[in-house]
């Protein structure tokens, strides 16, 4: 909450022909006016009271920071039906389909729902065998892609996803992570 | 807190390792990602998972972050905006229940005037949707940077003044045009 705010607009806003008044530094914008100044906040005031972040939305910020992955490559969300697709096509007709690229192996992934559950079916490419960490918010699930780079995954809980590959080629690669997408 | 929290620092402190720089980050900038999510109509479901799927995309992405650390703010706020984006797009792709757009006010008991602070909250959510957006970035706590605020609307930087100073005016506007004043606590 601005701490000098309040004294700041005492002085002026009845008027609001004082010269313009440098609002408090946390503010960040320069030569707010004293009127705008206070209303912004009263807006803060009722956004702190009505919609704050809620405990558990800090709280999953935080623990963000020990999902971290030292020395792995990421490949990029490069494509994402759920979004790219043209908006004429017909709702729902099919499973979501990603594709995630990084500069060795490209992971192509389709997320079917089941009810509150997802369900993935992915290819590596090229096609490789490797472990893959499924992480998820419930944790991490790990299964295996074959030969042909195939996996499966069933029963993942919605919310933010992200594959780890652990590559069985040899020598030994990097792994990969995928950017994290919300499913 | 400092009038500025140095973000570089958090930024440096939290890719060497250090949770008490990310702590950092979140109390910082935690208020900005989550109010862009709203901003955009998402559900409080839905802005739990944009902010975490952000928080989990700087976590992945700190060691790479070599240049623009003072630009954590606007990395943030471009990447929840691309987010709630993306969690509109597929929300009606899945036919999903669009849910609660914006947080209800305490609805008004009939006998007693409703407080300030929920006239303003209801007057905010019925402003033009641009409007109401910016004002909503700009609500949070601590307020953003003037690029903060471009990046999470995606603004040009120079005509974030302006466009502020006009939602501001239709939103004193349509305070007054219900009898509030907007700042008559203290007069």
């Amino acid at each position: 909450m601005p701490r000098t705010l309040k004294d700041n607009l005492k002085k002026n806003h009845l008027t609001g022909d004082g010269p313009p008044v440098t609002s408090d530094p946390s503010e960040g914008f320069d030569m707010v006016n004293p009127a705008d100044a206070q209303l912004l906040d009263e807006l803060r005031r009722a956004a702190s009271q009505f919609d704050p972040p809620p405990p558990a939305v800090v709280e999953a910020a935080r623990s963000s920071f020990t999902w971290r992955t030292i020395d792995a490559e990421l490949a990029a969300l490069v494509f994402d039906s759920g979004v790219d697709r043209p908006v004429t096509a017909l709702r729902g007709e099919g499973p979501r389909l990603m594709t995630f690229s990084s500069s060795g192996l490209d992971i192509e992934v389709e997320v079917a729902n089941l009810g509150s559950r997802r369900q993935l079916v992915g290819q590596l490419v090229p096609p490789q065998a490797a472990d893959i960490d499924v992480r998820h918010a419930a944790g991490t699930t790990t299964i295996q892609a074959d030969q042909l780079g195939r996996f499966r995954a069933d029963a993942i809980g919605s919310g933010p996803v992200s594959l780890r590959c652990r590559l069985a080629a040899t020598p030994p690669a990097r792994p990969v992570v995928t950017e994290w997408v919300p499913l | 807190m400092g009038a500025e929290i140095d973000a570089h620092d958090l930024v440096q402190a939290a890719a060497a390792g250090d949770s008490h720089g990310w702590d950092g980050l979140v109390e910082r900038f935690g208020a900005l990602v989550w109010s862009t999510a709203r901003a955009y109509g998402l559900s409080p479901d839905e802005g739990a998972d944009v902010a975490q799927t952000t928080w989990l995309r700087l976590a992945e992405q700190l060691g790479g972050l070599h240049d623009g650390h003072d630009r954590i703010g606007v990395w943030l706020a471009s990447t929840a905006r691309q987010e709630s984006l993306r969690q509109l797009r597929t929300r009606v792709a899945d036919h999903a229940d669009p849910g609660q757009e914006e947080p209800a006010a305490p609805a008004a008991a009939t006998a007693t005037p409703p407080e300030p602070e929920v006239m303003l909250w209801r007057v905010l959510r019925d402003l033009p949707e641009h409007c109401r957006r910016l004002l909503r970035v700009l609500s949070a706590v601590p307020p953003p940077e003037q690029e903060e605020l471009a990046a999470a609307l995606d603004l040009k930087v120079a005509d974030v003044p302006a466009a502020r100073a006009a939602c501001l005016e239709e939103f004193r506007y349509r305070m007054a045009s219900i009898g509030i004043k907007a700042d008559a606590e203290d007069s």
